[in-house]
Formats: structure tokens, C-alpha cells, sequence
């Protein structure tokens, strides 16, 4: 019996994460075409309902009914997984990250994650370098020089900012001392915060940083760079493959921020103390809050140069990550 | 004033043989030399310390199916040191090639490619003489003046059995060689229109860059040839579609040379004002796509909404946005409309905030500074022996603008700094630009203040048709304004080059009359064309992403490329 409330307990919640996440994604598009058009002294969309609201709803039906484009020359089962592989990687991550703490439903106590691994972070490091295979095959299938630049640029990227990414969350984990997203929340509880109460602020920035790489956004869009790639990995994407690309960019957006929120800035823990059940709500305003700086210094920053990245990236945040690293340690011999 | 008559006596003294003949023309010099002392005669009047004719504005061919030998060559050269010109002219039978001049001055290069393509005349020694505006296979000189204009008269069209090659300079990638040819546009967001490029890679290094242009070749010197002087004015402003007026000015200004006409001080302002408000257009044009190419996408909106104040205050004044064709030979079409300068003055009050806005987004952000600092840069030397004109020249520290240089519309009447770079970078013609549009709004605002009373067309029966209340009631103001409306001008047989400079160089026009109210040769000198030769030079070396920055920085047009 205890198997069967077990499995009903957790479809419940992949399917609520998913739908919001899902429902997330569709209205980011529309939140950044608005703060955008705001930056930039425009409306954003505003025909579809009022404010545009239903223009997620307008795009997606656009998207499934637009023409699906296959070039004769792709390599067809990789051209069509790629896109696969991306979305699905982006969405997997949620699976561990905790929004709430434990609340009581029909006398069974319910914690509000999907899955409490015991090697958490190590889940989500592995699953977001699987993502970037999306990016990575999807240029590479699809027989274009565009499309094949893109990837190239998308394989170095991800090899040396997913390095300077899992190097600047050890400071968080030695001070945690296990990779379990949901201990690594309680132990901050009570403004405990990692990026603030243990020193962990510029931590915090390089993993900021590294997330903007890690997923492909303004200043570190190489992959797509519109200017000079056009488009890049997805330049013979249409319909509805392009559609799941844009989504996984979304989606590994969020999650990236629910990450940070995670690990720097305390999950669930608020200024106060909501009721259990109500205390997503800190989770999903800190998330917001870093989704919307990742939205803001699009409309503000220039592209970075391919091998400037490069040597961003090696020569500059990996070692002081590094250094981090070390710092850290000094910090808990010190402090006990 | 350096007096303009040494150059020729100097050539006469040092090539008796080859020198045939010295013209003089509305204070331009003509030396007819022999083809086969061409070379020569160039290595010296460049080499010269004296005359240092360093600077080689054009080359063209003129047609004459009449004469013996039937085409003229005209080259325009010009001296920084001593700010004059000089025509060369030579003539070549059709079945007779020249030495080519590439090793003088490499802007020959893209002229001599394009004297080719036009007229099929050849030149000894090009190291690569292709077609340029037509495509490989084309068939015939379309400048003759035997080829047809109707589409009637034309053979049929054959496609070739085998298809022509579009790597034919540049064939697919070796397997050896471990390099991969990228072909770039003319389908791309970032070359600015139909330029295509067609880059050797290695790894994201560019090793070869070969440009291709001509996709919006018109035909509009070929055009203008069947039109009136006066008709001719509406191809202009097709050329450089981001300054129509400024194209309306120089060609004008060549007309008005052609025909000695005075124009009054009144409509010399005017024409500043509006041609200074068009140069902030234009730049503003290109801050917004050269930053956008650079992925600073805020700044294409913060450029475009303040261009459309200066595109409404010369809608207000022209009627339209894009093409205004509102010059006329000799003057203006209309006065400046009531209350005009209350609205400009307000665009001026508020320019320098807005300026501003730009610079804190891009000026100083380190990203910028990293994309734009030490890439495509040209040296002053290498700049002059390029061509290059307008702020790509400037940026690369070479203090010369045809305002200051050859002052026309009354330029020497307002105060105005040439801004320089050091570097001769993407970043240095940035600034320049920036503050170039600065100190446009400077001239615009003097011109204002200093505006004249008085006529806004020429007294010059040849050009300005009577007053229509004139027309009703004297018969032969009445069969003036016919004639003047029905014929047009017809300047006096001559020849004359006249240049201005617009926002993205020098951009001139060489007119020659045969005294009839139709242009015998209507040849444009455009400042992106002799730029974008230059620009395999600038990239060669860089990555891909600079490709896209150099594009940006030295701000083509396609329409006057292309022509």
C-alpha cells in the first residue's frame, strides 16, 4: 500500500512541476519580450489579449503548424533527437531541486521535491552536460558550415565552463559537507545563506557567469551568435524542433536560477516564516528575481568573441575557483 | 594655394614624349598622356615629393565608338600634401591593353576590375582581372555605348550547360589543407545587404577573404546616360539610400560646376543644414546595426527612435523619408517650411543627451572595448595607398575631409573639427563617427543662426524657369519655361569631377558633357566601393565574429557599391 500512495504521491508532482514548469517557460518568452521592449523604449508584444498574454499560446500554435523542415543531406535520427535530448535534459534537472520544505497531506508528511538524491548535485552536473549534446549533435547533423561552427563553439564552451561551473559550487559543498540539494537547503535556514552568511558572494558571481555560458545567453551566445552565425546550431531548425530548442534554453534558464537559489541563496528560507505549505513561494521569488538580472543584462551587454570566452573562462574563473576552493578551506579551518 | 598648373608643367619637363596635350576646364587639370608611358608617368607623379599625388581617387573608362581609338581611360588623382587634382587621361583602341597601375596605388585594383567588366578594356600585369559588378560568363561590356538598354534588343539568354562555379576563385576545401571555405551572404543579418564574402577558415582564423558584390548592380551610370541632367537626379538618391540629400548635394554640385552656375548663398545653407542633418541620420543608421551586430541590441532602438526625429524633420522639409530628390540645379525645390527651425533646434538641444545615452551603453563597457579595440586595423599609409575615404581614412589618423580640404556649399563659412583616430581600429572610427555626428549638430546650428534672406534658386535663365506668373503673360517667358522644362540644361561640351564629402567618404561624380541636355558619361565615385575593396586586408588574420565588426565599422551600402 505504502508503494502505491509512493507512486501516486510522486506522478502528482511530476506532473505539477512539470506543468508549471512548462507554463513557466511559455510566459518567460513573453516576460522577456516585455522587459526587453521595456529596455529598449518599446511595447513587447500587445495584440494577442490584453498585455499579450496569449501570445505563448499564439507562438505554440504557430510552432506546431509551420512547415517541418529536414535538409536532404542531415543525418536524420540525429537531427530529430537533438532537440529531444535537449528539452529533455533541461527538464530533468527539476527533479531534485527542493521548492518547499515538508508539509502534512492526509496524515502523510510530503516534502516538496521530486526526488531526494543523495548525490543531487552530481545529477544535475551530469544531466546539464547532457543537455549541451543537444546543442552539440543538432549543429553537427544538420550539414551545414553555420550549423557545425555552432557546435564546435558550443563543445569548447562546455568543456571549459562546465569546469569553472562545478568548481565554484565547492565552496558550497565542503561548507555543506553532502550533495543533497534538500540538506544543503536546511542547513541554511535562518539567513544562513551560503552566498552571504559563509562568504560564498563571489562564488555566487562566477556561478552566475558560468550559468550565462552554460546556457548559451547573451554576452556567451556563441553557439547561436545571430551576427556572424546566424543562428548557429539551429540555423536549419524549424516548426516545432526549433520550438523544443527555444523551450530547453528556457527551461535550463530556470533551472540554472533555481540552482543558484538552491545552493547560494538559501531555497525556501525567507525573511520570515511562511507556513510550510506556502513556503515555495520564497523559492519562486528568488528564482524570479535571478531570472529577470539574466533578462536585464541581455539588454544590456555586447557579445563576447569566441576565443575571449575561451580565455575568459581558463585563464580567469577557473582560477579563481580554484582559489575559492582554497579560500573556503581556510575559512573552516579557522572557524571550525 | 598650391597653383594647380605645376603638376602638369612638371609631367611636360619630365615626359616630353609621352605628354600630348594639357587641358584646363573649370579650374581642373587635364594631362592626355601616351598609353604606354601610363606606369611611369604614375610611379612619378606618386613618388614625386614635390607633387606626392598619393591618393588615387578613380579610374574609368569613357566610350567614344567614333574615334579611332575608341576608349578614353580617366584617372583622378589626388595629393594630401598639396589638397589639388589631377585627371590622367589616356586613349586606348579596342583590341589594345594598358599596363595596370595596381603597383602605384592598390586602389587601382578594384577600378581596373571594374573598367574591365564595364568596358572590356584590359589591363597588363592585374593579378586578378575578373569581372566585378556582372557575374563570370556575363556576355558583353554593358558602359559601351553599342550596348543595348531595351530589353527588346538583346540576344536571348542561354544558360551555360555547365553551371558556372560559385568557387571558381576559391575552390571547395582540401582535404590537405585542413581549411574549410565559408561562404558568407549574400543572404547573412550581418553584411549590411547583398555583400558576399567567401571566407577560408582555419578553425575560426581567416586565412583568405574574397568579397563578392554587384548582387544590386542597376546599371544607374548606363541609366543616367538616357536621361535629362535634371532627371538624373532621382538615381542619385538610390545610391547611398541612408543619405539621399548628401547624394542630391554632389551631384548637383557637379552639374552646377559643368555650368558655372552660382547658387545662392540662401540655398548653400540650406543644403548644409540638411545635409548635416542627413550625416546624423546616416551615422545614427549605422551605431544602431554596427552595435546590433555586435549583440548590444538596446542601441539599435535607442538610434532608431532618435533617427526618426531627424528622418520627420526632413520629411517635413523634402516631403519623403528615404529618397527626398529635393535639390535642384542651381538651388532648392522649395524654401525651408514655417517653424522648422524651432524643431530642429529642439532635436539640437536634446542630441548631446542622447549621445550621451549611446556612449554609456558602449563607449567604455569593457565587452566593447575587447570586440572593437585592435581589430581591422589599417595604418595611415596603407590607408591612403588603399583609397579609403571618410571616417575609416580618419580613424586611421589621416586628418582629411573634403569639407576642410576642397570647401564647397560654403563650408569655410562654419567652425568644425576633423576628428582623428590613432589606430586606425574598429573603436577609432567609432569615436570619429561620434563625434562626427557631434559636430554636425555644431554646423547644423551655426547655419541656422547664420542663415541668409534671399533666393533659393540660381537667376540663371539656362537652369531656373521664369516665375509662373511670368509664364501667363509674357510669350517668351512662356517658350523659356518650355524649353527649359522639355529640354533641360544642356551644359557646355567639358568634363568635370566634383566630390563632397558624405557621411561614409567622398563621393563624386565625373560628368562629361557632349553639350547636349543628356550626360555623355555619368560616372559615380562611391566611398563604399573603394572601402569594401579594402576590406579582405583589414580581416585576414581575424576570427569570424571580427569579420562582422569590420563590416560594421567601415559602414556599407550596397546600393552605391553595386550601383
Amino acid at each position: 500500500m505504502e508503494l502505491v500512495y509512493f507512486l501516486i504521491e510522486t506522478i502528482v508532482k511530476v506532473g505539477l512541476v512539470f506543468g508549471v514548469l512548462m507554463g513557466c517557460v511559455a510566459y518567460l518568452t513573453l516576460a522577456e519580450r516585455k522587459i526587453l521592449g521595456r529596455i529598449q523604449v518599446r511595447y513587447g508584444p500587445n495584440r494577442v489579449w490584453p498585455f499579450g498574454l496569449g501570445q505563448p499560446i499564439a507562438d505554440g500554435i504557430k510552432a506546431f503548424f509551420k512547415e517541418d523542415v529536414i535538409p536532404a543531406k542531415a543525418d536524420k535520427p540525429l537531427f530529430v533527437i537533438a532537440p529531444m535530448i535537449s528539452i529533455t535534459a533541461a527538464i530533468s534537472l527539476f527533479a531534485v531541486i527542493p521548492f518547499g520544505g515538508v508539509i502534512e497531506f492526509f496524515g502523510r508528511e510530503v516534502s516538496l521535491v521530486i526526488a531526494k538524491l543523495d548525490i543531487g548535485l552530481l545529477y544535475v552536473f551530469a544531466i546539464a552536460s547532457l543537455g549541451e549534446y543537444g546543442v552539440v549533435l543538432g549543429g553537427w547533423s544538420s550539414y551545414n558550415k553555420y550549423g557545425l561552427m555552432g557546435a564546435l563553439r558550443a563543445a569548447a564552451q562546455m568543456i571549459s565552463y562546465e569546469l569553472a561551473l562545478a568548481l565554484s559550487v565547492m565552496g558550497v559543498l565542503m561548507i555543506a559537507g553532502t550533495l543533497n540539494l534538500v540538506e544543503i537547503v536546511q542547513q541554511q535556514a535562518g539567513w544562513h545563506w551560503n552566498a552571504f552568511y559563509h562568504f560564498q558572494f563571489f562564488p555566487f558571481i562566477f556561478y552566475l557567469i558560468c550559468g550565462l555560458a552554460e546556457i548559451n545567453r547573451t554576452p556567451f551566445d556563441m553557439p547561436e551568435a545571430e551576427a556572424e552565425l546566424a543562428c548557429g546550431f539551429n540555423i536549419e531548425y524549424s516548426s516545432m524542433k526549433f520550438a523544443l530548442f527555444f523551450m530547453a534554453e528556457y527551461a535550463h534558464l530556470v533551472a540554472v536560477c533555481a540552482i543558484a537559489t538552491t545552493l547560494f541563496l538559501g531555497g525556501w528560507d525567507g525573511p520570515f516564516n511562511l507556513p510550510p505549505y506556502l513556503s515555495w513561494i520564497w523559492f519562486v521569488a528568488k528564482t524570479g528575481i535571478l531570472v529577470y538580472f539574466f533578462i536585464w543584462q541581455r539588454g544590456t551587454f555586447p557579445r563576447l568573441r569566441y576565443d575571449q570566452i575561451m580565455r575568459f573562462g581558463w585563464k580567469f574563473l577557473l582560477p579563481l575557483t580554484l582559489a575559492n576552493i582554497f579560500g573556503t578551506g581556510l575559512y573552516m579551518v579557522l572557524t571550525g | 594655394m598650391w597653383d594647380t598648373k605645376v603638376a602638369p608643367r612638371k609631367l611636360k619637363k619630365q615626359f616630353p614624349n609621352a605628354v600630348l596635350e594639357t587641358l584646363s576646364f573649370r579650374g581642373e587639370e587635364t594631362v592626355q598622356v601616351k598609353r604606354e608611358e601610363i606606369l611611369p608617368i604614375c610611379q612619378y607623379l606618386a613618388s614625386d615629393p614635390d607633387l606626392s599625388f598619393d591618393f588615387l581617387t578613380d579610374i574609368c573608362g569613357v566610350d567614344y565608338p567614333d574615334n579611332e581609338k575608341r576608349f578614353e581611360v580617366v584617372y583622378h588623382l589626388y595629393s594630401m600634401r598639396r589638397k589639388t587634382r589631377l585627371r590622367l587621361k589616356t586613349v586606348v583602341g579596342e583590341e589594345e591593353s594598358l599596363s595596370t597601375v595596381e603597383s602605384v596605388w592598390k586602389a587601382a585594383t578594384w577600378f581596373e576590375r571594374e573598367a574591365y567588366d564595364m568596358f572590356g578594356l584590359s589591363f597588363d600585369g592585374h593579378h586578378d582581372l575578373r569581372r566585378l559588378l556582372t557575374w563570370d560568363g556575363y556576355q558583353g561590356h554593358p558602359l559601351r555605348k553599342d550596348f543595348p538598354v531595351r530589353g527588346e534588343d538583346f540576344d536571348r539568354y542561354e544558360m551555360p550547360a555547365e553551371p558556372l562555379d560559385a568557387f571558381s576563385i576559391m575552390p571547395e576545401e582540401d582535404a590537405d589543407e585542413r581549411q574549410m571555405v565559408l561562404n558568407m551572404g549574400p543572404q547573412h543579418p550581418a553584411t549590411h545587404g547583398v555583400l558576399r564574402l567567401v571566407l577560408k577558415l582555419d578553425g575560426e582564423v581567416i586565412t583568405d577573404a574574397v568579397p563578392y558584390v554587384g548582387h544590386l548592380h542597376r546599371g544607374v551610370e548606363k541609366l543616367a546616360e538616357g536621361m535629362s541632367y535634371t532627371q538624373a537626379i532621382t538615381l542619385t538618391d538610390r545610391l547611398d539610400y541612408t543619405a539621399g540629400i548628401c547624394n542630391n548635394m554632389s551631384y548637383c554640385l557637379a552639374v552646377e560646376k559643368l555650368l558655372d552656375v552660382e547658387v545662392p548663398k540662401r540655398a548653400q545653407y540650406i543644403r548644409v543644414i540638411m545635409a548635416e542633418l542627413q550625416r546624423i541620420a546616416a551615422h545614427l543608421l549605422w551605431l544602431a546595426t554596427h552595435a546590433l551586430d555586435m549583440g548590444a541590441m538596446t542601441v539599435l532602438f535607442y538610434c532608431f527612435r532618435d533617427r526618426e526625429t531627424v528622418i520627420d524633420i526632413l520629411e517635413d522639409i523634402t516631403g519623403a523619408r528615404l529618397t527626398p530628390s529635393f535639390l535642384r540645379i542651381g538651388g532648392l525645390a522649395a524654401d525651408l517650411p514655417e517653424g522648422i527651425d524651432k524643431k530642429i533646434t529642439a532635436f539640437l538641444d536634446d542630441f548631446p543627451r542622447l549621445i550621451k545615452e549611446y556612449e554609456t551603453l558602449l563607449t567604455k563597457n569593457i565587452i566593447w572595448l575587447k570586440r572593437t579595440k585592435g581589430v581591422g586595423v589599417i595604418s595611415p599609409q596603407e590607408a591612403i595607398n588603399w583609397g579609403l575615404t571618410g571616417p575609416v581614412i580618419r580613424g586611421s589618423g589621416v586628418k582629411w575631409d573634403i569639407r576642410k580640404a576642397i570647401p564647397y556649399s560654403s563650408y569655410d563659412d562654419f567652425q568644425f573639427v576633423i576628428p582623428t583616430g590613432e589606430n586606425g581600429d574598429v573603436y577609432d572610427r567609432y569615436l570619429v563617427r561620434l563625434e562626427e555626428m557631434r559636430q554636425s549638430a555644431r554646423i547644423v546650428r551655426q547655419a541656422l543662426k547664420k542663415l541668409p534672406k534671399g533666393r533659393i534658386r540660381t537667376r540663371d535663365p539656362r537652369v531656373t524657369p521664369p516665375a509662373k506668373a511670368d509664364v501667363e503673360k509674357e510669350i517668351h517667358a512662356l517658350i523659356r519655361h518650355f524649353k527649359v522644362m522639355s529640354e533641360g540644361v544642356s551644359p557646355p561640351p567639358g568634363e568635370v569631377y566634383c566630390s563632397i564629402e558624405n557621411p561614409k567618404g567622398e563621393l563624386g561624380w565625373y560628368l562629361v558633357s557632349d553639350g547636349t541636355s543628356k550626360p555623355y558619361r555619368y560616372r559615380v565615385h562611391t566611398p563604399s566601393f573603394v572601402n569594401v575593396a579594402a576590406l579582405p586586408e583589414m580581416i585576414k588574420g581575424h576570427l569570424v565574429a571580427d569579420v562582422v565588426a569590420v563590416i560594421g565599422s567601415i559602414d556599407i551600402v550596397l546600393g552605391e557599391i553595386d550601383r
